[in-house]
């Protein structure tokens, strides 16, 4: 064999390794971000990579009102330097051989963190793999699995979520670009489906049920199978991606005067780049850009934990009102006000095209509707069937008390429950409509559950 | 060095069946043993196609071998044989036509009656079928009225399944082809009822998308625009997988679903349950329950 034939071979042997070069993830950043001066952009990264560090090597910042660890709790009974009993209500069922233990007492808090060989979910018994050099006192705080969910979280996220919403989640993964709608960037802090009021952000059951139920109508499948540990997981790692996103993207508002176009502009003005540069230097050094920083993620993390609580809830007083013609109509009613819009957008007849979707809004450039992640879209048809955000009545309830969160649709607080019940009933019946309503059948089109079910027209495929 | 390559070739078919025989202890065989009766005779033709194909390949492999060492022996300086002119026998062309003919036909009309009983509509146990709706499942029906228990409609990436709900009086209703007010709809999580012969209607909403569930033996193409009716029935009341098996897009490998063969009581809280869940008005959850039709 010659020397050129070897070298062929050699490069075909390579071949399938092409692409494959270094694929450490890495978080991107947003186009204001980008806009930035070079020293304002770095100190923005440093104190995203201080506080949430990297997609491989993730920070748990105990700040952030998440759930980092498997459990964060004391050491109960009589300790012994190879077995401890934890006192927890209900033995996360991750921990297992080889889950990490802190012991978090002043005199544990600097050594070596146990590994557990033995876990005994039963009595909550770690047997250690190695004896402990101290043996933590009996109600030392201990946490067991620490950072392991926003681990589990990340590698979830990886296999599951990554290729759409993106390692940073900006809804700008690979597969992204083929998907109308835009897979959510959750870098706003918002999410369109939640049983929350209008100013809480998401709950953590609304996110697990996207995952688990999927949003029809939309490229989001359901991920029913994941085991509850996961799905939970993986709704810590989207909040704190969330809540990353949302640090950066105040940041980078916050700092808007020292983006190279208005820098550019005061230098022309007759100041010195380097007298600006030097200020915001002297801002990070007297340790003010740092109260701001911590003072922000306060912010953020107090939003996302009032959120969690039962009153951020949407509160239904009344008990849904049974459907019936007369409620359908007074719904019809409550959808054609003019105070309460429906139609503008949705339409007189509920197809989505009401007068709204083609007129200008304030700051655009083509006529429509936007949402707040700057994508065109469409009020929903309501002929479809399809409930995006779930079709339960207490899901219709919460999109028309609270909307659809970063759309434009407006919430409706001071609708009496009973009105929105008329409104729900109406929309449920919107898809058995024979006839457009309006169109001078009203009474008949109202009723569709009262009429016969439809009856196959011939023995098809059905039976 | 010729003896080495004959003792290699002869070697290959060994090491074939060698492997063919260990495979089913590795597991590297079929997911599980059929789980259907369906599924049983399924299998049962496999293996009978497997013993022929195997007959087959054993006496053609036997006559490769003897025909290598023969030719290989003849190439000795000390052997002065002539080579047997074959080509062109009328015998050996007649002989290896028709037998081969003969097992085809005869795999084709003897797996007829399996492939009818899956596929043909006439065949399906209907009387099993309707006898469990009306007696075990108590749905008020005619004999217009679909076998069918749920529709399962693959889109890209997961499967959405629509089941019939109860009417004011707690009764199952019939799946009608559109869908009806009182419908319950899951996705991803099929349940049906156990060792009894059921009917799912199968839709795609998108693209081609295969119905596949392994351990049952079905597989049935999604076709757009078509309502194809599957029928199967679980031996055990336990879990089983359900997947894609046509390559539908990117996605194609999330579209990962479960069968879950339970009790017609199950069945029936189970049908509960979802009605329960998808009427949930968010106030108290025991009051919500009652039956609320819109």
């Amino acid at each position: 064999m010659n020397t050129r034939s070897t070298l062929i071979i050699a490069s075909l042997g390579l071949l399938p390794m092409l692409g494959c070069g270094n694929s450490t993830p890495q978080f991107s950043n947003r186009q204001e971000f980008h806009e930035l001066e070079p020293f304002a952009q770095e100190y923005v990264g440093e104190v995203l990579e201080t506080y949430f560090g990297t997609p491989t090597e993730s920070v748990a910042w105990e700040k952030l009102p998440l759930k980092f660890h498997y459990a964060d709790t004391t050491v109960a009974g009589e300790p012994t330097g190879r077995k401890v009993q934890f006192s927890l209500t209900d033995a996360p069922t991750q921990i297992g051989s080889g889950t990490e233990v802190v012991f978090l007492t002043a005199e544990q808090r600097n050594l070596a963190s146990a590994r557990i060989r033995e876990w005994d979910a039963e009595t909550r018994t770690a047997t250690f793999e190695t004896k402990l050099a101290n043996i933590p006192s009996t109600g030392a705080s201990a946490l067991i699995g620490p950072g392991a969910v926003l681990k589990d979280g990340r590698m979830l996220y990886a296999e599951h979520c990554q290729h759409c919403h993106g390692v940073s989640g900006d809804g700008a993964g690979p597969t992204a670009q083929y998907l109308n709608p835009r897979p959510r960037d959750y870098r706003l802090g918002k999410f369109k489906f939640t049983t929350t009021k209008y100013e809480h952000r998401a709950q953590r059951g609304d996110l697990a049920r996207v995952i688990e139920e999927g949003i029809p109508g939309t490229y989001m499948p359901s991920f029913k199978l994941l085991e509850p540990a996961e799905s939970e997981a993986i709704v810590e790692y989207v909040m704190w991606l969330s809540m990353r996103g949302e640090l950066e993207y105040v940041l980078t508002t916050l700092l808007k005067e020292y983006a190279s176009e208005y820098v550019a502009q005061r230098v022309a003005d007759g100041e010195s780049y380097e007298a600006i540069r030097d200020k915001f230097l002297a801002d990070i050094q007297s340790g003010g850009m740092s109260d701001t920083v911590q003072e922000q993620a306060g912010y953020i993390a107090e939003a996302w934990a009032a959120s969690q609580t039962p009153d951020a809830l949407v509160e239904v007083k009344v008990k849904r009102i049974p459907s019936s013609p007369e409620s359908i109509a007074r719904g019809r009613q409550l959808f054609l006000d003019a105070n309460i819009k429906c139609s503008q957008c949705h339409g007189e007849a509920g197809y989505g095209n009401g007068p709204q979707t083609y007129s200008m809004m304030p700051d655009a450039d083509i006529p429509g509707l936007f949402d707040d992640w700057g994508n065109p879209i469409k009020p929903r048809n309501l002929h479809t069937g399809i409930f995006r955000g779930g079709r339960r009545p207490y899901d219709l309830f919460c999109r028309i008390r609270a909307s659809v969160k970063g759309t434009p649709m407006t919430r409706l607080d001071a609708l009496p429950d009973e009105d929105v019940w008329h409104l729900v009933n109406y929309v449920y019946s919107i898809p058995y409509e024979e006839e457009i309503a309006g169109a001078g059948k009203e009474a008949q089109a109202a009723a569709p559950a009262e009429a016969e079910p439809v009856q196959p027209e011939k023995e098809v495929a059905s039976n | 060095m010729k003896w080495f390559w004959c003792l290699f070739f002869a070697l290959a078919p060994i090491l074939a069946m060698a492997v063919s025989i260990a495979s089913p202890g590795y597991g590297w065989w079929f997911p599980s043993e059929a789980a259907s009766p369906l599924g049983q005779r399924i299998d049962d033709l496999f293996y009978m196609i497997l013993m022929i194909t195997t007959v087959t390949f054993i006496g053609t492999q036997i006559g490769l071998v003897y025909v290598l060492f023969k030719g290989a022996r003849r190439t000795d300086a000390d052997v002065n044989e002539k080579a047997w002119f074959s080509h062109g026998s009328h015998e050996l062309e007649v002989i290896w036509s028709v037998v081969p003919a003969f097992i085809l036909l005869f795999i084709a009309l003897y797996q007829l009656d399996v492939w009818a009983d899956y596929r043909v509509k006439n065949l399906f146990p209907r009387e099993e079928m309707s006898k469990l709706l009306e007696e075990k499942l108590h749905q008020k029906r005619t004999e217009h009225d679909s076998l069918a228990l749920a529709e399962v409609t693959a889109r890209q990436f997961e499967w959405r399944i629509r089941y019939p709900g109860f009417d004011a009086d707690g009764h199952l209703l019939p799946l009608m082809p559109e869908p009806q007010p009182t419908d319950l709809y899951a996705v991803n999580d099929l349940h049906m009822p156990v060792k009894v012969p059921v009917m799912i209607n199968l839709k795609s909403q998108d693209v081609q998308h295969s119905f596949f569930l392994p351990e049952l033996r079905v597989k049935q193409d999604a076709v757009p625009g078509l309502v194809i009716p599957v029928w199967f029935e679980a031996n055990h009341q336990r879990s089983y997988a359900l997947l894609c098996a046509e390559l539908c897009g990117w996605g194609h490998y999330k579209m990962k679903a479960q069968l879950v063969a339970e009790s017609d009581e199950a069945f029936l809280e189970y049908l509960h349950e979802l009605h329960e869940q998808q009427f949930f008005d968010g106030v108290a959850a025991e009051e919500a329950s009652d039956d609320e039709d819109e």
